[in-house]
């Protein structure tokens, strides 16, 4: 970005904030194809203090609902702020260009970062199992009341049939992917509870951590209501354990501290929900790879990651494979 | 005529370059598709050595589960019909040639992951 960019862009950002104040781009962390995220000072002149602030701003064109997106996201944040789940307090949202300023938080986002903070400090990675079953736990406690109009997921049956869609969409057949759609259907455990609002992307590479555990819940973006266990399936998914995987709770602390920490700050622990999800979860993962290498495929992008996404199918086949077996003999 | 060196020998090389001399000098999107190419490198070379006799016993373990022979592909796209509409005893018989194939394919691009 040049000189000029990005002194048009800190005077876009420091209109977009309340009261007299002037923001300086102080560094670029991404400038992925979805989201922009820059480093932003905050100057204001009443009190003369500076806040260390982080701007997202979603890339024009490429999501496809970004006012409604970033609108949902920046009512979810405050809500969950008001719940008592770490995340980025927002200084300004502003739907229609995309963007939402928050107050920077300290921590790590990339996973090998934490597992490697993890390994060097056991005892971090069991208070970051916990602090992740709070928050899960806080989460679900969100009153849905103002989030009537957000999707809707948790029904066995129709996610199983989305799961059926999906692969059908696809140009080559999977046969293990269709034996996973028959196990939903025929495991179906359905949530008896009101919807509660679910996160549906918290796992490691998606929060931040300091050596004081969770500092920040981020990504938010695929927010919607359904099954609480569908959080804690997808945080412990193998996938998202980044090869540490003895340790279940997201690669960093055992599934019994996730648990207790669940159920102490409120939430209900269902085993058998629990299992459904992470065989869903799974298959949603193995098909979303799938798809992407089938965007590569069908000449939609010639990124050579999501040409790789299509050889790494075989380890969601294979975990689904075993996800099935351990359930079918017990 | 023979030629060499064949391409699994200059796969590894190719790998071999990319990780030693070239990714040092890249940084971030950048590192991540070196990175990325290097080890699709690794798994085309193990797929040269692997892939061919792979994929024939996951064809012939199609061919009698089916009872019909066919090229592999074709063979793939009958089993995923069939499931459509299988009861729970030929899910079963399904399951164990899905999970041998699935064990070849991950010793071509994940070795180590069934361990």
């Amino acid at each position: 970005m040049s000189t000029d960019e990005a002194e048009i862009l800190a005077q876009r950002l420091s209109a977009l904030l309340p009261g007299e104040v002037k923001v300086a781009v102080t560094g670029i962390a991404s400038l992925g194809a979805q989201r922009r995220t820059l480093f932003l000072d905050v100057y204001e002149s009443a009190t003369g203090r500076t806040t260390k602030a982080v701007a997202q701003i979603a890339g024009a064109g490429l999501e496809s609902n970004i006012v409604e997106t970033v609108e949902h996201e920046a009512r979810l944040l405050r809500a969950a702020e008001l719940a008592g789940v770490v995340v980025p307090h927002i200084l300004a949202a502003n739907p229609e260009s995309g963007t939402i300023i928050s107050e920077l938080v300290e921590g790590e986002s990339i996973p090998r970062r934490i597992l490697r903070l993890v390994e060097a400090r056991p005892e971090l990675g069991a208070k970051l199992a916990a602090d992740c079953g709070r928050a899960f736990g806080m989460i679900h406690q969100i009153p849905t009341a103002a989030f009537e109009d957000l999707q809707e997921l948790g029904d066995p049956e129709r996610y199983a049939a989305e799961m059926e869609t999906l692969l059908d969409s696809l140009a080559d057949p999977h046969p293990t992917f269709r034996l996973g759609v028959s196990w939903l259907r025929r495991h179906a455990s359905p949530f008896e509870g009101v919807p509660v609002i679910v996160h549906g992307d918290f796992r490691l590479g998606n929060f931040l951590a300091s050596d004081r555990g969770l500092t920040a819940v981020l990504d938010w973006e695929l927010v919607h209501r359904g099954d609480p266990m569908e959080d804690l399936a997808w945080l412990c998914l193998r996938t998202w354990r980044f090869g540490a995987d003895a340790l279940v709770a997201g690669g960093f602390g055992s599934l019994e501290d996730l648990r207790t920490a669940y159920e102490k700050a409120g939430g209900q622990w269902r085993e058998e929900g629990f299992r459904w999800w992470t065989v869903a979860r799974t298959l949603w993962w193995g098909l979303g790879l799938a798809r992407q290498a089938q965007a590569y495929l069908d000449g939609l992008s010639t990124s050579i990651v999501l040409a790789a996404s299509g050889r790494r199918v075989v380890e969601l086949e294979y975990d689904l494979l075993r996800l099935m077996d351990d359930s079918s003999s017990s | 005529m023979l030629d060499r060196p064949d391409a699994a020998s200059l796969l590894q090389a190719m790998a071999k370059t990319l990780t030693d001399e070239v990714l040092p000098t890249t940084s971030g999107g950048t590192r991540h598709s070196v990175r990325v190419v290097a080890n699709l490198c690794r798994i085309l070379e193990r797929e040269t050595v692997q892939g061919f006799a792979a994929s024939e016993r996951t064809r012939v373990a199609l061919a009698e589960l089916l009872t019909k022979q066919a090229p592999l592909p074709e063979l793939v796209a009958e089993l995923d019909r069939a499931l459509k509409n299988g009861d729970e005893d030929f899910e079963n018989r399904a399951r164990r040639v899905l999970l041998d194939d699935v064990g070849r394919r991950l010793a071509i691009d994940r070795p180590g992951y069934d361990a």
